[in-house]
């Protein structure tokens, strides 16, 4: 695969093709990624693959007119037809009035996320660890499946302005689900840079032990529970806030929640939802699609509407600062914060379990799903893991139900939000506490 | 290409391959939006690339790469097969693949005008034209639409000694305007939501639907829908227009039919199934009125194809059959794995992807209840939904929700007011199984989904459901008023 020395120059050889097909300013994103996943069902591996593509994308710009082409024929004929697409396009788009220009080059660091245990992370090793995941599962009779993936990527942006960055990412991500003899599951999952780091005989032990707690599971009624919320749950509800409602795009369009309640409280004082690709244990970029630095941005304040994200086009329109959170052109979605964050508390995980007298305990959702974006109200099922809690314990599994809830009055019921937060997910994914809600809408179950 | 592919495949076995089979895909899209009367974005792409797939000591590998020359035919090819050795470390068995006859075949995809012909003024000067009429009505805060079109070429070779070429062109369009109020906005879309109508087929597809044409009505709906009742809960009968019928029967009936799924192939992701290889002839999955077939050979389906991605040839097969289970979507190595043989299901999302079973164009047969408005006029009270708007299902497939964009009650035979977010709720089997009426062919036309996403890493199918509308009774409506 190619390094960020290579992304570099292919972006700026890009940069002077399309300059010289006519553009009067473009932009070139370079893409490289070696992806390698081993994906694992019954006890076995039944999926396992490799594949390496390194694609560019160039805009092109003439007067206010805009064009985008992308290949991943990356040879000079490959590169010249594609800017030469790129600049045609442009020719006969209409002009926009609205576009400010591409974004001069703003100062930021921007250090490699590269692990070199990540990079050694090979098919054997991959083997290796999906061995130590499938262990518990066996010695209890149970089935396991799961993946165990590695990405090695390289970005690399340049423009006619002077941009010119980029840079290497690792990550890792290990799933697990135990399905036990009585038909109870259980989940466990980690996400990180670094390889080293992934502990698989304890992320099988604690997915086959969830397993035969699940089993037999007790039906509820549904309606408002006290819940506590594990990460996989949270992260959910903290990315549908953040896409559907956190973007200066929406913002403007009148399609979101922050709409006429910036400044005002719109959770519980305890949740701080923030953007953050700059923490230190953070995977995603720290540069945008537009080669500008990203910055640590509050989007939800100690519960109050603070702020959305913007990139070049719209924080010109509406004369906000550039936070740096633009996607690839062309983009429709506008700006979207992709590293979010939920800001830590002061309990203990157990602590929260144990202040509940009657509630239930979810591990991780599925299929989550909006229904009414300006009130972020969301719908989903449990899955993997969901107990009763009585008297402060988690006394018996609970056959999953499904949830309609408005996600901004469940946060405004925040009791309570743990030190510890877990990485969920993938790319720049979503680091998040558990928290305990005082009320959480449940309408209905699975048969 | 075909001294390359055999570079691949002479690679693989002679690496020690025992299957080899290898997917070259050259593909060219271009993207078109507008937005309240401005272009968002007007762009093209390609990729190329080639994937080889292999069995080697019982155990699949797989690899893939851009670079289609020959050294990296033998490198990808020997990667390909020490993934699968790793893969033979973690409780392998042997692979059985259903038998098939290796085929040398050539197939093309209908196309009367080649999308890529048409000039990029004429394709906006079509979403603009929509965009100006549906921000003429008042009220309208937002107009949006767009047009995508792909052209694929494929060639597929195994160490069975298949060869096959296939190419095909797609074209997809929708508009959809937004009516916000004081802390609400309400969608409407044509030809359907989530990005429109998608077709197997060129500019004629496009042209056919008249998008100026439509977009008063669906902006005059928009308006009068902010303005609407929500609908309220209830148990009711409930009629579903064909478009949402199309997802409905996608989450509830395609995917747990998927044979790899009931498996547990995709029990860590995307879920398992409430359906067991037991149950095939004699499940009643829903009423005598449910059939519901999987059919690869429908002309201009998103969901046809001359050859799936192991080679085997399209073929039409019934899914449930008179309200009774009568069929799986599989590949060779799951339809082996209970005694049959491949339904012509598998799939890959381009060539860095290894092929999953996928729907192909499954589809609620034409009832012979007439006309929607027949079936309006013959239901005493309820509501009518139509366009998606959400969904959500369970793991096993069972419990599932779906909003849609509109909704209509329904009193002594007519349709009365309009109604704002409908949302219904229901649990798979009871709902099919209270299917008392379904439209009859003169309503039936083919939806294409151009969004299914499935495994790790995420594949993007296009799939395709025919539909007429149809009726439930007593569906739980208004969930969570």
């Amino acid at each position: 695969m190619i390094d960020t020395t290579r992304g570099r120059a292919l972006a700026t050889e890009a940069v002077a093709f399309a300059l010289a097909s006519g553009a009067e300013q473009a932009e070139a994103l370079v893409a490289a990624s070696d992806h390698a996943l081993t994906r694992f069902a019954g006890n076995r591996i039944h999926q396992n693959m490799s594949s390496e593509d390194t694609e560019i994308s160039v805009r092109a710009v003439i007067g206010t007119k805009i064009g985008v082409a992308s290949t991943n024929r990356v040879d000079p004929q490959g590169l010249e037809d594609c800017c030469g697409a790129a600049a045609e396009a442009a020719r006969l788009a209409p002009e926009d009035p609205s576009f400010p220009g591409l974004p001069a080059p703003r100062d930021g660091e921007h250090a490699d996320r590269v692990s070199a245990s990540t990079l050694e992370f090979d098919a054997a090793r991959r083997a290796e660890a999906v061995s130590a995941m499938v262990a518990a599962s066996t010695e209890t009779g149970a089935i396991a499946a799961g993946g165990v993936a590695r990405d090695h990527s390289v970005l690399a942006i340049a423009n006619s302005l002077g941009t010119d960055v980029a840079m290497t990412r690792t990550t890792v991500r290990a799933t697990v689900l135990s399905t036990g003899a009585a038909g109870g599951t259980g989940w466990a999952s980690f996400s990180g840079r670094d390889a080293s780091g992934l502990d698989a005989a304890a992320l099988g032990t604690m997915a086959a032990d969830t397993a035969r707690r699940s089993a037999d599971p007790l039906e509820l009624d549904a309606g408002a529970y006290t819940v506590v919320l594990a990460p996989e749950a949270v992260a959910d509800i903290a990315q549908f806030i953040a896409w559907y409602g956190c973007s200066i795009k929406s913002v403007e369009e009148g399609r979101s929640f922050m709409n006429g309640k910036l400044g005002q409280r719109v959770t519980s004082p305890l949740i701080t939802l923030v953007d953050d690709a700059l923490r230190a244990s953070a995977t995603g970029l720290t540069f945008d699609y537009e080669g500008q630095p990203k910055t640590r941005v509050a989007l939800i304040d100690a519960g109050i509407a603070a702020s959305p994200v913007t990139d070049s086009y719209w924080a010109a329109r509406t004369g906000r600062p550039n936070t740096g959170h633009a996607l690839p052109a062309p983009n429709s979605q506008g700006p979207l914060p992709l590293d979010v964050a939920i800001e830590a508390g002061d309990a203990k995980a157990s602590a929260l379990i144990a202040s509940v007298k009657r509630g239930i305990y979810v591990t991780r959702f599925h299929y989550v799903n909006i229904e009414d974006p300006t009130r972020v109200t969301l719908t989903g099922m449990t899955r993997n893991g969901t107990f009763l809690i009585e008297n402060g314990e988690l006394t018996r599994p609970v056959k999953d139900l499904r949830f309609t809830q408005p996600a901004l009055e469940a946060l405004d019921t925040t009791l309570g939000v743990s030190a510890y937060r877990q990485l969920v997910g993938e790319d720049g994914g979503a680091f998040v506490p558990y928290l305990l809600l005082e009320r959480f809408t449940f309408t209905g179950r699975t048969a | 290409m075909r001294s390359f592919t055999q570079e691949c495949l002479d690679a693989a076995v002679a690496a020690g391959a025992t299957y080899a089979d290898v997917r070259v895909t050259d593909s060219r899209t271009q993207a078109l939006s507008v937005r309240n009367g401005v272009v968002e974005g007007v762009s093209s792409g390609s990729s190329f690339g080639f994937g080889v797939r292999v069995v080697a000591d019982g155990a699949w590998g797989f690899a893939a790469s851009s670079e289609v020359t020959s050294d990296s035919a033998a490198r990808v090819a020997k990667q390909a097969v020490a993934i699968a050795r790793a893969s033979a470390t973690v409780g392998a068995r042997p692979i059985v693949l259903s038998p098939l006859e290796p085929h040398t075949g050539r197939w093309s995809g209908p196309c009367v005008i080649d999308p890529f012909s048409v000039s990029t003024e004429d394709k906006l000067a079509l979403l603009f034209d929509a965009d100006e009429a549906m921000r003429a009505q008042s009220g309208i805060g937002l107009a949006t639409g767009s047009m995508s079109f792909l052209q694929e070429r494929k060639t597929f070779a195994s160490s069975e000694g298949a060869f096959i070429e296939q190419d095909w062109v797609e074209s997809s369009t929708g508009i959809a305007c937004y009516a916000i109020g004081d802390g609400d906005v309400v969608t409407r879309s044509y030809p359907n939501s989530h990005g429109g109508a998608c077709f197997q087929g060129g500019w004629e597809t496009i042209v056919a639907l008249d998008l100026a044409g439509n977009a008063p009505r669906i902006a005059g709906q928009a308006v009068e829908l902010l303005g609407a009742p929500l609908c309220p809960a209830d148990t009711t009968t409930l009629i579903l227009d064909g478009s949402q019928l199309a997802l409905q029967v996608h989450e509830s009936v395609g995917h747990p039919t998927e044979l790899d799924r009931v498996l547990g192939d995709e029990a860590a992701f995307a879920g398992t199934s409430w359906v067991a290889p037991g149950d095939l002839d004699t499940l009643r999955y829903g009423s005598p009125v449910v059939n519901i077939t999987a059919d690869a050979t429908v002309s201009g389906s998103l969901g046809s194809f001359g050859y799936d991605d192991e080679g085997v040839p399209a073929r039409r097969e019934d899914i449930v059959r008179e309200g009774i289970l009568a069929g799986f979507l599989s590949s060779r190595e799951s339809a082996a794995a209970i005694g049959r043989e491949s339904s012509g299901a598998m799939r890959a999302d381009g060539w860095a992807r290894t092929p999953l079973v996928r729907m192909t164009t499954v589809s609620l047969e034409p009832g012979d209840a007439g006309t929607l408005a027949d079936l309006i006029a013959d239901t005493d009270s309820g509501v009518y939904m139509e366009t998606n708007e959400s969904w959500s299902i369970d793991d096993r497939r069972l419990n599932f929700q779906f909003g849609c964009e509109i909704g209509w009650e329904i009193k002594n035979g007519t349709r009365g007011r309009m109604l704002r977010n409908p949302v219904y709720t229901g649990i798979t089997p009871e709902f099919w199984g209270a299917c008392d009426a379904v439209c009859s062919r003169s309503e039936w036309r083919v939806w294409g989904l151009d969004n299914c996403g499935k495994g790790e890493p995420m594949q993007v199918a296009h799939v395709a459901h025919g539909a007429a509308p149809a009726r439930f009774r007593n569906v739980r409506i208004g969930v969570g008023r």
